[in-house]
């Protein structure tokens, strides 16, 4: 019996320094905690590259350098991540002071309240200023919960060398879009028109919304519900089956956006719908492309249509209910929006990004930059867009549904059952409308 | 009652104060606690309301069990599941068996050889996605435009996005990538194969197929069991292989049931709901686990009496 | 079988072999040289699998714009810490089933196994929710517990089929000298089933390596991060660079292959002990 007395002993040492390590490990831990210092500011944001990370990063020290005593920490999370990383951080009580965030997830967040209203900072900044669109993405309750950081907006970008040779002018019309794409699809130097259908991103439904809102439909419609099956929406649906049919790659059925991006920045594509990002993208990739493309707004169904605007895509910056330090976190956002500092943003992705104060977008030091002063008629077509432009899902500000059309796949695997599965049109939009329907009344 | 106590009590102590006790403890320790408040929560969950966003819920009975158990969508990802990992683990243990059984006959290199097959296990789950996209990417792929080069196609196949073969294309890199842990097991247990057995049963008169049924095959069967069970439960549940490879598309026909869990708990938000559809993944891989212990019960008894 | 026959067999084993080890090791080949290849080589140079110029220019923005290295550091606490832990616990464990608890050890195994069912996602929010509670999220040690969950039971699951190859008897000879069970567990079963322990080890680390969904939802800041999750912020991001990702893939692989490189041949015992029992 000794043995086991001893090894008994030797086990109660053993364990008495197991718990006393670990009670220094979580000292030190707590410790740690403890010393945060209470003028700390978390930021989250998804740039994960180059020049708007770095704009961040320059921004907080910059910041902290004019504000004693106050020290702001960045973290980014890739777009991708974010949902999972804010969703179990409410869940966890870790959330960050400011974030940036998809449109649609600020709309789960302001339903869920979970925002503090920035009314007082517009009006600081000058209520005037703003454009209204990106401000009433965001507003609930004549609470304004986000700023927009910045916009864009889609266009119809071409290559002006490959229409040229053709003979063909810029389309003005759905139509005559179509036409161009059937005309220029030349397997495999070239296809006319990519329409991606990834059910992980959600370009379809954007697609989608550029024929609709040319007919005065929302897909959300104001009383909250979803529409695909009126007459309009029908000949919307079968427009784009069309168009894939004619000159897309087969594999856009599983085209998401770096996919559909890439086809057109590699010069493979010679029409694509995407805002002022395409002029990098192409810089990036294809330079010698660069004098290639231009832009022109989206075509209308009939010629003489009146312009009421088609989608934009305001990106907001939010601050958290849960920060302990608003009022610093206030003073931020008013911070990065001043002239000195925000126009140094817009131009880390020239073109790409739009003011959201009026007065910036008609600066001289806004196209005081190389790239925007080159594209400057795509810009212009640009801006036209997004002073117009309607948000994706929020066209009646923040609904319940404003999430699940994004993020839920459906219309983009009604149109891969339309492609694949041969389903009828009007049987698969009516499935694909009853089913987003039902989700949206599930929602509490 | 005070008893009762006594004796719980004095079992606990008469438990403590046996040597084995301090040995499994801490193990124990750690594996329990860590296990039994996220199952216990799952369960409770499961039966109530609960959102991602909000923290209040109530209790809501079966409600999000009848739900989906109506649900059509469920079915088709329950389909698409019990095909996929049935699927993947028969082919991984054909290739993997094979491959074994090749490598057993083979004298020289053998461990150049199985070095070099259990390569694709390193690959963590993103890096698979990342670089069979990029290998099978129609317009920049490496697979793709070698065949062109070769004139053996004209036109691009579309491995992953192609509705037809995209199941069959996640199929073999699920094959490439599981393969070689069953290769490596299944070869270190023929190598425990007694030779004696086979003279033996040669000089009984058998051929090499009733030489294979009756020995090989008997000696490694506990250990393919044993495979089988890790193997499934690892295809079953797994999120990431398939979500980074094709994201469940095109249409549904390769949306598993982890991935129809995820989409309701993190997109819908409607958190209850997919606890209760991981409820019912736990019961259907139990009930699969319990037919192969069963088996691999038999198969011990039939060894030791032996 | 005659000394033809055999040659033929012996033959076809190795054609079929070296073709499939071209598809089994073309990957981690293909995304290796590529990462050397120039933004213009990847994607004009389809075919060819050595780099015409070679550069080092993804590497260097890994390095210096991505922090790559902050990230493998990182990824090295934290994997080496859940690996010692876990192999601590879990021989003591592994041994102690096999010494104490023979009977109740196969069903304790089969719990085990049961554990694996529970699918990670699942596992996501209480976790969180644990962690929180422990005041840790957003450490190392938070990350470390929740590695400790699935790296456990399976160390214990395959070191069972190393200790059951100790021989009693020399544990009864220092028995009777009057060594205590400890003693006995740490002077002679331990050295005797140490190959199977490194390579349990080595296994451990590369699954804490490769972990990703629990590294994202418990650490806040980059700085902590891991390179799994490093890794998806390069994925992630609006223009994607698959020069970034070669480089960076090959950088997160290759410590993998190469234990792995080392131990195939234990791990595989291991698992084959541990169930002809």
């Amino acid at each position: 019996m000794s043995y086991d007395v001893l090894f008994i002993i030797h086990q109660g040492v053993i364990m008495k320094r197991l718990v006393f390590s670990v009670l220094i490990l979580m000292g030190t831990v707590f410790s740690a905690c403890a010393k945060k210092e209470s003028n700390n500011i978390v930021i989250w944001h998804s740039f994960t590259q180059g020049a708007r990370k770095d704009f961040f990063d320059n921004m907080a020290r910059k910041f902290e350098a004019e504000n004693p005593g106050v020290k702001i920490e960045i973290e980014v999370f890739p777009w991708a991540t974010f949902q999972t990383k804010w969703t179990t951080g409410l869940s966890t009580g870790s959330l960050p002071d400011i974030s940036t965030g998809l449109p649609t997830q600020v709309a789960d967040m302001i339903r869920a309240d979970l925002l503090l209203p920035l009314n007082d900072v517009i009006d600081s900044i000058g209520r005037a200023d703003f454009y209204e669109a990106p401000l009433y993405a965001f507003t609930k309750d004549e609470k304004n919960y986000g700023i927009s950081l910045y916009s864009h907006a889609h266009v119809l970008w071409y290559r002006k060398d490959i229409l040229a040779k053709n003979g063909i002018t810029p389309p003005k019309t759905w139509d005559e879009l179509a036409k161009a794409v059937s005309t220029l699809t030349k397997v495999p130097d070239y296809y006319g028109l990519s329409f991606p259908m990834a059910k992980t991103d959600y370009l379809s439904t954007l697609f989608l919304l550029l024929t609709a809102e040319r007919s005065g439909d929302h897909i959300l419609e104001k009383d909250g519900t979803v529409v695909l099956t009126s007459p309009n929406m029908i000949r919307n649906i079968k427009y784009w089956v069309d168009i894939y049919k004619k000159g897309s790659p087969q594999s856009s059925i599983n085209f998401a956006t770096k996919e559909q991006s890439d086809l057109f920045y590699k010069g493979k594509a010679v029409f694509d719908f995407n805002s002022g990002f395409h002029i990098g993208g192409i810089i990036q990739n294809s330079p010698e492309l660069s004098n290639q493309i231009a832009a022109v707004p989206v075509p209308m169904w009939k010629t003489g249509d009146p312009d009421n605007g088609v989608i934009a895509s305001h990106i907001p910056i939010v601050i958290w209910k849960q920060t302990k330090n608003a009022k610093i976190a206030k003073q931020f956002l008013a911070y990065i929006l001043k002239k000195e500092n925000y126009v140094p943003f817009l131009h880390s992705v020239p073109a790409g990004m739009l003011s959201t104060l009026k007065s910036i977008s008609e600066s001289e030091e806004f196209y005081n930059n190389p790239i925007i002063a080159a594209h400057r008629d795509d810009v212009k077509v640009i801006q036209q867009a997004v002073a117009l432009g309607k948000a994706p899902g929020l066209v009646f500000g923040p609904q319940k549904g404003t999430g699940i059309i994004a993020n839920q796949g459906v219309i983009e695997e009604m149109f891969q059952n339309i492609i694949l599965n041969n389903v009828p049109v009007e049987k698969a939009a009516k499935d694909a409308e009853d089913r987003l329907n039902k989700l949206i009344n599930e929602i509490k | 009652m005070t008893s009762f106590f006594k004796r719980t009590i004095g079992r606990i102590s008469e438990g403590i104060s046996q040597p084995g006790f301090w040995f499994v403890f801490p193990a124990g320790l750690i594996v329990s606690s860590l296990l039994i408040y996220p199952i216990f929560y799952n369960i409770i969950i499961s039966f109530s309301n609960k959102n991602l966003l909000s923290q209040s819920w109530e209790f809501i009975g079966w409600e999000n069990y009848l739900y989906i158990l109506a649900d059509p969508a469920f079915y088709t990802a329950l389909g698409v599941s019990l095909k996929w990992t049935a699927a993947s683990i028969f082919l991984q243990l054909l290739v993997g068996f094979t491959l074994a059984l090749m490598l057993n006959r083979v004298k020289k290199f053998q461990g150049f050889f199985r070095a070099a097959l259990i390569i694709p296990w390193a690959f963590p789950g993103i890096i698979i996605a990342l670089s069979w996209q990029w290998i099978l990417n129609d317009i920049y792929g490496f697979l793709n435009n070698m065949l062109m080069n070769l004139n053996l196609i004209s036109s691009p196949i579309y491995f992953l996005s192609d509705h037809k073969i995209v199941f069959i294309t996640a199929l073999c890199i699920n094959v490439w990538f599981g393969a070689p842990l069953m290769m490596v097991n299944i070869l270190s247990a023929l190598q425990t194969v007694p030779a004696e057995q086979y003279e033996a049963i040669q000089i009984d008169g058998a051929g090499p197929l009733q030489a294979f049924y009756h020995i090989t095959l008997r000696h490694i069967r506990t250990v393919i069991g044993l495979l089988l069970v890790l193997r499934t439960i690892w295809v079953f549940n797994n999120f990431e292989f398939l979500f980074l490879l094709t994201g469940g598309g095109p249409g549904t026909v390769t949306e598993t049931l982890p991935m129809y869990a995820y989409k309701t708990g993190w997109m819908l938000q409607q958190l209850g709901r997919a606890s209760a559809v991981t409820m019912l993944l736990l019961i259907i891989l139990l009930a699969v686990c319990l037919v192969y212990f069963y088996f691999l019960d038999k198969w011990e008894k039939e060894d030791i009496y032996e | 079988m005659n000394k033809q026959h055999l040659r033929i067999t012996s033959f076809i084993c190795y054609a079929a072999l070296s073709i499939y080890i071209v598809i089994s090791v073309f990957p981690l080949l293909w995304l290796f040289f590529s990462s050397f290849k120039t933004p213009q080589e990847l994607t004009k140079n389809t075919v060819n699998l050595l780099p015409q110029a070679p550069t080092l220019y993804y590497y260097k923005r890994i390095f210096f714009e991505y922090k790559f290295f902050g990230n493998i550091l990182n990824s090295l606490v934290i994997s080496l810490s859940t690996t010692l832990i876990a192999i601590i616990v879990s021989s003591l464990a592994a041994y102690g089933i096999i010494r104490f608890y023979p009977r109740t050890g196969k069903l304790m195994t089969r719990f085990l196994v049961t554990t694996y069912m529970f699918p990670p996602i699942l596992l996501a929010i209480p976790y969180s929710a644990i962690i929180t509670n422990l005041g840790l999220i957003n450490t190392h040690v938070g990350v470390i517990i929740t590695y400790l969950s699935f790296s456990i039971p399976f160390a214990i699951w395959l070191l069972l089929g190393f200790f059951v190859k100790v021989p009693l008897e020399i544990e009864e000879a220092a028995m009777l000298d009057g060594a205590s069970r400890f003693k006995i567990f740490y002077k002679i079963a331990l050295p005797i089933a140490m190959p199977g322990i490194i390579a349990t080890a080595i296994y451990t680390f590369i699954n804490a390596w490769n972990e990703f969904l629990f590294a994202l939802i418990l650490i806040n800041s980059s700085r902590k991060m891991p390179v799994s999750v490093g890794l998806y912020s390069l994925v992630g991001g609006e223009i994607i660079e698959w020069g970034d990702i070669m480089a960076a893939s090959s950088l997160t692989i290759l410590p993998s292959v190469i234990f792995f490189l080392i131990i195939q041949n234990k791990i595989a015992s291991g698992l084959a002990q541990g169930s002809v029992k």
